[in-house]
């Protein structure tokens, strides 16, 4: 830059020029560097992002008039026949469209193979991860909100608190396998149950006259696994709800003391609603992790097959919520460890992961939608 | 001023001679009380009694205590964990208030608190007043809309808010929020008003009419103020309480603190030898 001559400054030497100095090179490479990570980061999460969708948009979108592969969501898993003909042409189809196109084909037949769970479509993968993450939702945000509320707000603080609190913390840190077999033993085998005639298994029977109550679990089911799922993420959901509790300014719960309010309408009315927000949206993408997870579902909720859908068979809610289902991040693991691997399994597998990827995105989209909705409510 | 205390407001030093001033009818009358924020002592041996009708300040430097002493009258303190009176007792219309029949939320009923911070809560300036009310489960819509218009000009709002009842509160100015919260704390006509320093966040006009909110206020509620500012405590105040390090120094009618205290620490703190 030309500084004006006529500018008393142009006289002397500058008394702000840079002092050359190996300083320099450090602040330019720190934040290369910095930089750097930071864009491998993201290098990485769009690689992630569009494999998926590469591979599994055409899958699940079509470009004729619904736009959408209909029966790749409507229809239930099932395996899929690959017959192929002298001329080398291969036909796709289910188990009854094999022995048509094999009489049709007659002596032009030249082999048979299957795969199993790669034909039809995903509609109980998806019903099943739908239900499992709804009784996780209700179970979790019901729990922890209690124990984050009893921490927060009426605990004495002290040593048996801190521990539990301590105690909360390092629940976060255990494998979820292991939630896994926790849920196995103690919502598959262990939890009570109203029955008539407990089974020989049970850990314990209460007779209650009219029935008995016995804790002979309840089977592999949506029930036990939304328990067990809720459990895995119930240290995330309590944790930030105590974070939201916090937030809430001192004030609103002594003016509201001060008003003759009882602890708990203090609570209900001047507390909850304004750390509602945030709770909701930390919990929900809580609740989208605990979607994903795998192993915690594999004993207590999930079957790699199931040839109908919970309700099918079924009368209310109890009888839909205590059947076992197929389960998105299940299916996917089904499909995936499948050896060897072929171009219609890892159609399936691909279709499978863009779609659990499509809900699990608009679950956090929702969460923060409703966190926009009720901050224009609640705003303080 | 001063009507019905046998202690005449008089200029001379001989009463300074009688033990602690008695005032008549006391509403609120402190006994000996020891003050505990866990293992710290936070008030020694208060012993002090409060007029019927009239405006009380606590005056003192910052940590004196006075504001722990007014947050004992409604046992807001008790919410802090480890506070607790160790000795002596607080007696509010002829009742020990730390006797285990004495609900806590009719306590509070009949003895509101305004705030040093205004905090209307986020809702509308109609919820905000009935709010007191709702808890103690009234429900009925024209006792509430009664109640709005009533506390609204008592706190001199109404003119200015009556037609943006169901506005946020949150829009209203500082002085607006404060006297909100006055309206709020007397919608369910309590006996006494406890204000902790109400004008501290407030610029010097809204401190005006703060003010003269406090003098009509007592014509129908036994107000128990703490302020920082002596010359507010000398405009608003009957009586007038000086704190310093947990102790009650002083505590005598407004005009003997102010032009001839007894004690020599009074003496130099209301002359703006220290703060």
């Amino acid at each position: 830059m030309q500084s004006p001559s006529d500018s008393p400054a142009a006289a002397g030497p500058n008394p702000f020029a840079k002092h050359k100095s190996r300083r320099e090179l450090h602040e330019w490479l720190t934040r290369w560097i910095l930089r750097a990570a930071t864009y491998a980061v993201l290098v990485a999460t769009a690689a992630i992002f569009i494999h998926i969708i590469v591979k599994g948009a055409p899958i699940v979108l079509s470009t004729q008039a619904p736009f959408v592969n209909t029966a790749f969501l409507t229809k239930l898993p099932e395996t899929m026949h690959i017959i192929e003909d002298k001329q080398g042409k291969i036909y796709e189809t289910d188990p009854k469209g094999s022995d048509v196109i094999k009489q049709q084909l007659g002596d032009n037949f030249r082999q048979e193979k299957t795969v199993s769970y790669s034909g039809g479509g995903i509609l109980g993968p998806i019903v099943g991860t739908t239900l499992l993450v709804a009784v996780c939702m209700a179970v979790a945000l019901f729990l922890g909100i209690s124990a984050a509320i009893y921490l927060n707000e009426y605990s004495k603080h002290g040593r048996f608190i801190e521990m539990v609190r301590l105690a909360i913390l390092n629940l976060a840190g255990v494998p979820s396998v292991v939630f896994g077999l926790f849920g196995l033993s103690a919502f598959v085998l262990g939890a009570p149950r109203l029955v008539d005639v407990p089974l020989e298994r049970s850990l314990l029977v209460i007779p209650l006259g009219f029935t008995n109550l016995s804790f002979e679990g309840w089977d592999t089911s949506v029930l036990a696994g939304g328990f067990t799922l809720a459990f895995v993420i119930l240290p995330v959901v309590i944790t930030a709800c105590e974070e939201c509790l916090k937030a809430v300014p001192q004030g609103f719960r002594e003016t509201s003391l001060a008003l003759g309010a009882t602890k708990w309408q203090t609570i209900w009315k001047s507390v909850l609603p304004f750390a509602l927000p945030g709770i909701l949206t930390s919990s929900i993408l809580g609740i989208a992790r605990a979607a994903g997870e795998t192993a915690p579902i594999m004993f207590t909720a999930a079957l790699a097959f199931k040839d109908k859908l919970p309700w099918q068979g079924n009368s209310g809610l109890m009888g839909t919520l205590t059947e076992s289902v197929q389960a998105l991040p299940y299916h996917i693991y089904t499909l995936a460890a499948r050896i060897p691997q072929n171009e219609w399994s890892e159609r399936a597998q691909y279709g499978s992961v863009f779609v659990f990827l499509v809900l699990v995105m608009s679950l956090a989209a929702s969460s923060v939608l409703l966190r926009r909705k009720l901050r224009a409510k609640y705003k303080w | 001023m001063v009507t019905s205390p046998p202690i005449a407001a008089s200029e001379s030093s001989t009463a300074a001679t009688v033990a602690p001033m008695r005032v008549e009818p006391a509403i609120i009358s402190v006994d000996g009380m020891d003050f505990h924020y866990g293992e710290k002592q936070a008030l020694h041996d208060i012993t002090l009694q409060i007029p019927a009708r009239q405006v009380t300040a606590f005056i003192g430097p910052s940590g004196c205590g006075k504001s722990t002493l007014l947050r004992c009258f409604n046992r807001i303190n008790d919410r802090i964990h480890g506070a607790h009176i160790s000795r002596g007792a607080i007696c509010i219309k002829g009742k020990n208030i730390h006797d285990d029949d004495v609900d806590l939320t009719q306590l509070r009923n009949q003895v509101g608190m305004v705030f040093q911070k205004s905090n209307p809560f986020p809702k509308s300036i109609y919820e905000n007043v009935v709010f007191g009310l709702r808890v103690h489960g009234v429900k009925k819509k024209s006792v509430l809309d009664e109640a709005v218009e009533r506390c609204l000009r008592s706190a001199a709002l109404w003119d200015e808010l009556k037609d943006r009842l169901h506005d946020n509160a949150l829009g209203l100015s500082g002085g607006q929020q404060q006297r909100l919260c006055i309206a709020r704390s007397i919608a369910s006509k309590p006996d006494i008003l406890l204000m902790d320093e109400p004008c501290s966040a407030l610029d010097p006009l809204a401190t005006l009419k703060i003010e003269e909110l406090i003098t009509t206020l007592v014509k129908d509620y036994t107000v128990v103020m703490v302020t920082h500012n002596m010359q507010q405590a000398r405009r608003v105040s009957d009586h007038t309480a000086f704190l310093y390090l947990g102790k009650l120094i002083e505590f005598a009618p407004t005009v003997e603190i102010f032009t001839n205290p007894r004690e020599k620490q009074t003496d130099a703190y209301v002359r703006g030898q220290f703060s």
